[in-house]
């Protein structure tokens, strides 16, 4: 239970790191919509690069990063020979065939490209959570959501119950692990293959674990209670979060890496030498 | 009965959170032995005792452990036999509780050993008794509708009725009042008659001192000493070698004899000083 891989946070000093998390989830999400942008292999080189790039500045080991394309291989591999088989291109000659299968030179190549775009969307998600702790990416979010406060949409508690689940995750992993070991000091078995036998084995270990759960609820609203919690309304915080230079000049290259994969995909110059890249 | 040598043990082995909890363990256990283990908090007592029932495997070359004649530094045990031999009661015990009554909650441990039903009820029944709560009463109701003294009570008798043959304990009387630890402690003097080997992990060294025959000292991952209450709390080297705190009798009878008494300062139990003053008090009237 220990290695459950939750907070896969990898502590480190770097750039990335260091980072403003606001900026880290935009830069994300201008990422993941770069990568249904890109149409050529120059596209995609162009963004593995700085993908590839930003592992090294940011000193996690890139196993790490790797390890997280194992979790997605299955899926990357049946959609990729999917496609292959079933591709067609009209008014192509096929390179092979058998029966309802067929492979193109298109086929190829638009499975080739699938593959890669599913595992670049695997690697920075999961380098953002290596690179930044829970709590500062719930913070992040909330900061970035705060604009909906206008619209009366609860950010903070919203906020509030993120924070808390997040802490909590490692006491409730600590507390199964001390409610399994004492099952198991009881002769529970819990590595049964069958999965009937197995859910059966997790009643003894959940239901403690339910009853603790309430209990630290009942426990920690008291103690907010006492503390004078009274929720969003003139709190501050001890850590504001403060962007720097670097996060800018961050943001404003990776939109200029977008701007150069829209320019790779739509052209809109027809420039000769983007012509010429094909693919 | 347990036999520990050269035990290291590394928790998250190969990562940036990697740290190490024991160090190179050397531990004899007796069988009948009250054997005391006491330190600091992350001194890797817990980690040594989860040793002894296989709840914690032993590394590769890390050493030896040995129960009840299983070595359990081999990669192929049979672990249920182990956990039938040793029965572990966890700090606060009363957490694992889960099961609708009393005596089904009771007889979850003798299940697994695969006893008949009717075996799992009659070993419930003496076990619940064995603790001191009266099974017509307690058996067909929620453990959780129970006080904190008796559902602790309710989890010690979940291990009891395993019948093992050694008990290991980390802290058993945490958590709660004087007069309750003092009942849980009888108590377990009372089930050692059964269980003969008892091991208990304890930060009161009043408890250590009046109820163990040996107590082990870690510091840091290691094993420091093993002594007796009377070298431990008798000795000024050893205790300040070993930075423990003395047990209340023990500060009390010292306090005593460096105002002029002339009384034992290593005495260790409540009924030894109480005899020693007496003594005291006899021999003064006769002079």
């Amino acid at each position: 239970m220990r290695d459950m891989t939750f907070g896969q946070y990898y502590p480190a000093k770097s750039i990335v790191h260091r980072a403003d998390p606001r900026f880290k989830l935009v830069i994300l999400l201008l990422y993941i919509v770069m990568t249904m942008f890109c149409a050529s292999f120059v596209s995609f080189g162009l963004l593995t690069l700085f993908v590839i790039i930003t592992v090294i500045i940011s000193r996690v080991p890139p196993l790490k990063v790797l390890k997280s394309l194992r979790l997605v291989l299955v899926i990357v591999l049946i959609t990729t020979v999917l496609m292959m088989l079933f591709y067609t291109e009209e008014g192509e000659a096929p390179l092979a065939e058998w029966g309802v299968f067929h492979i193109y030179l298109g086929g190829i190549y638009a499975s080739v490209k699938l593959a890669w775009r599913l595992m670049l969307l695997v690697t920075m998600p999961t380098l953002l959570t290596l690179t930044s702790t829970p709590t500062e990416l719930c913070d992040g979010l909330e900061s970035l959501m705060s604009p909906l406060k206008k619209l009366r949409f609860p950010v903070h508690e919203l906020a509030l119950i993120m924070s808390i689940a997040l802490r909590l995750i490692p006491t409730l992993v600590e507390e199964t692990d001390k409610i399994t070991s004492a099952q198991k000091a009881r002769g529970a078995e819990f590595e049964s293959r069958n999965p009937f036998k197995k859910i059966k084995a997790m009643i003894p270990v959940l239901i403690p674990l339910f009853v603790s759960s309430f209990r630290r609820a009942d426990e920690l609203a008291d103690a907010m209670d006492s503390r004078c919690y009274r929720g969003a309304k003139g709190r501050t915080r001890m850590k504001s979060l403060k962007f720097h230079f670097g996060d800018v000049i961050a943001l404003l290259l990776w939109c200029a890496i977008f701007v150069a994969i829209l320019f790779l995909k739509y052209n809109w110059f027809n420039w000769a030498f983007i012509a010429a890249v094909g693919l | 009965m347990i036999s520990v040598q050269k035990l290291s043990y590394v928790y998250s082995p190969k990562t940036p959170f990697m740290s190490q909890a024991l160090f190179n363990v050397d531990l004899e256990i007796e069988e009948g032995d009250f054997f005391g283990i006491i330190g600091n908090t992350g001194a890797g007592k817990s980690t040594l005792v989860s040793h002894f029932n296989a709840l914690t495997r032993v590394q590769k070359k890390s050493g030896t452990v040995i129960v009840d004649g299983i070595d359990l530094s081999s990669k192929r045990i049979n672990v249920k036999s182990v956990r039938e031999r040793v029965g572990m009661v966890f700090q606060y015990p009363e957490h694992q509780l889960f099961d609708d009554t009393v005596e089904k909650d009771v007889m979850f441990g003798p299940k697994n050993l695969g006893l008949s039903v009717d075996e799992q009820k009659k070993r419930a029944r003496e076990a619940i008794e064995l603790v001191g709560l009266n099974y017509a009463e307690v058996a067909e109701r929620s453990p959780f509708e129970l006080s904190g003294g008796q559902k602790r009570r309710v989890a010690l008798a979940g291990v009891i009725a395993m019948k093992p043959k050694i008990l290991v304990l980390d802290e058993p009387t945490a958590g709660l009042d004087p007069v309750g630890k003092r009942a849980v402690m009888d108590l377990i003097v009372k089930i050692k008659t059964m269980c003969p080997t008892v091991v208990m992990i304890s930060h009161n060294m009043d408890e250590v001192a009046s109820y163990c025959n040996k107590i082990a000292v870690m510091r840091r991952g290691a094993v420091v000493g093993v002594y007796t209450p009377r070298e431990l709390f008798g000795s000024q080297e050893v205790i300040s070698s070993c930075g423990v705190r003395l047990p209340l009798v023990t500060e009390i009878a010292s306090k005593l004899t460096d105002s002029g008494l002339d009384i034992d300062p290593s005495i260790t139990d409540e009924d030894e000083l109480v005899e020693a003053l007496l003594a005291l008090k006899e021999g003064r009237r006769r002079a």
